[in-house]
């Protein structure tokens, strides 16, 4: 079992490497493309995954990944399921400021609340962003891209006198006092 | 006019839209241009079928001539209620005619033969199908041209789709097909769905196939110019799940099927609730899938990694064996296989 790890590696000039984690292959190939088409700037390099451990063979050609997205699609089980296990796989200096939730889904009456639930409190837990979006509509999709890529820029080290450890306290989530009496 | 060509009238002109009415009423025959030209189909419906009541009496068009309309917006216009599939089984090759007027008289003089009132309309398209359709009476009754059957049968194939058939009248129209097309016995096939065309691709297996091979072939999705900045990690593992998809399911577009049914009756399996699992009679349960393109669900189930890989032949096995009904049944000892067919 091979932990991914964040400062393994040297960082490359004017880059920024997101790894997308998700069992959706659509959404995640639509997210990808963009925002690979709305960063300008510096290079965004996309890694796509649909769950952790990644494959050893690809560990030489993979740069070092500065923002890990955890794609949770809430209308199924199976997709918070694998997330919570691919949480096991991931080195804990990512949860300095390298890992968001983006949470799709969200506003299907279907949905049962509980699956929401403990996501937020896995969230809360890892002290992560949750970022919520709506994968149906291209609009949803844009601006989902864009708010990765707020994130991305500041934890790669693009934004001067910003890190990514100093933005993930503030826009980490809170439980809400309700959900917190349960416990 | 009488009654019942009245009611059937004024039953078709309500239940076609009017586009499609148009467009099967130019290809009748029974109206002029004129009369054709006259009818003004921006009219609310019961204004054209006043009209349209009138024309027919003008031409003293009788309920044989009106059935002709229904049959043509059937045969136009197939995916209308629900199909079941049959097959004539113990044929030999000589015996299936290929001829259509032998078979039409054999096939009337059979049914007429078992039963008195019944009203029965053939005709032969280009595409070689023979589409039948029979309204069926009761001892001292005329026959019902409202509820009517409809059977689509390919001369030299064996296979044979029903639509709306009663369970009562089940046994007759199986012996006048078994009679007047030289077979044995007719056998259920349990597939069933509202397209007739992907009902025939898929019991005379016409889609397009994939067959299992070593090789893995490139797919064509991953050669149109990838970008340079995505990467997928598990490249080779999404190959793999869409390769074997595909052997499953077969490449491009699907035949549109809309349920499958699963009947479980096996004995309850798990540890801990000693109660169900010491039963002697079977645990029963349907397990439907329904869908608006259920192979086309049920493919992307496999190749976005929903379903596990290989694939269970339960699953497969409604492309490989064309049927999508199962009762599912305990291995006995000995060798009974355990999926085994049942009737509807």
């Amino acid at each position: 079992m091979s932990l991914l790890r964040p400062f393994s590696k040297l960082p490359e000039l004017n880059m920024a490497n997101v790894l997308l984690v998700g069992n959706d292959d659509t959404f995640q190939h639509v997210l990808a493309d963009a925002i690979v088409k709305q960063e300008n700037n510096v290079n965004v390099n996309v890694r796509l995954a649909r769950t952790l451990p990644l494959p050893a063979e690809n560990e030489d050609s993979r740069p070092r990944i500065d923002l890990v997205v955890l794609i949770v699609n809430l209308r199924s089980e199976l997709s918070l399921s694998s997330t919570e296990t691919s949480l096991k796989h991931l080195d804990t200096g990512f949860f300095l400021g390298k890992v968001c939730f983006l949470v799709t889904g969200a506003r299907c009456t279907s949905v049962p609340h509980e699956r929401l639930a403990s996501l937020r409190k896995i969230a809360v837990s890892l002290h992560c962003p949750l970022l919520f979006t709506e994968d149906q509509t291209a609009k949803g999709i844009s601006a989902a891209a864009g708010r990765v890529l707020n994130i991305l820029r500041v934890s790669a080290g693009l934004v001067p006198l910003a890190t990514g450890l100093g933005l993930s306290t503030l826009i980490r989530c809170s439980l809400p006092p309700d959900l917190d009496c349960q416990d | 006019m009488e009654d019942v060509a009245k009611e059937l009238l004024s039953r078709l002109v309500r239940r076609i839209p009017l586009v499609r009415l148009r467009h099967v009423l130019g290809r009748w025959e029974r109206l002029s241009k004129t009369q054709l030209l006259s009818l003004d189909f921006t009219q609310p419906k019961w204004a054209l079928c006043e009209n349209l009541l009138s024309l027919c009496e003008e031409n003293e068009i009788a309920v044989k001539d009106l059935t002709e309309i229904e049959m043509l917006y059937r045969s136009e216009y197939p995916d209308q209620g629900v199909w079941h599939v049959f097959q004539l089984v113990d044929t030999s090759e000589e015996s299936l005619s290929s001829d259509f007027m032998h078979f039409r008289d054999q096939f009337k003089a059979n049914l007429k033969d078992l039963i008195n009132h019944v009203s029965i309309k053939m005709k032969k398209l280009e595409d070689e199908s023979v589409w039948i359709r029979i309204a069926w009476g009761g001892n001292f009754s005329r026959p019902n041209h409202l509820k009517p059957t409809y059977v689509v049968h390919h001369l030299q194939t064996p296979y044979v789709f029903v639509s709306s058939l009663a369970n009562k009248h089940k046994p007759l129209l199986f012996q006048a097909l078994a009679l007047s097309a030289h077979c044995g016995s007719v056998k259920d096939v349990n597939l069933s769905g509202r397209c007739l065309t992907a009902l025939r691709d898929l019991s005379m297996r016409q889609y397009k196939q994939v067959f299992p091979s070593r090789h893995q072939k490139r797919l064509e999705e991953r050669d149109l110019l990838p970008n340079p900045s995505i990467e997928n990690e598990h490249i080779k593992l999404a190959e793999y799940k869409q390769q074997v998809a595909s052997e499953v399911f077969g490449d491009g577009v699907l035949p549109k099927l809309e349920t499958a049914v699963y009947k479980l009756e096996t004995k309850y399996r798990e540890h801990g609730s000693e109660n169900l699992a010491r039963r002697d009679e079977p645990f029963r349960g349907v397990v439907k899938f329904s869908s608006s393109n259920l192979l086309e669900s049920l493919k992307y189930c496999v190749s976005s990694g929903m379903a596990s890989t290989p694939v269970t032949p339960l699953l497969s096995s409604i492309t490989h064996k064309g049927r999508n009904y199962f009762v599912i049944k305990d291995k006995q000892h000995g060798s009974v296989p355990n999926t085994s067919a049942s009737k509807f």
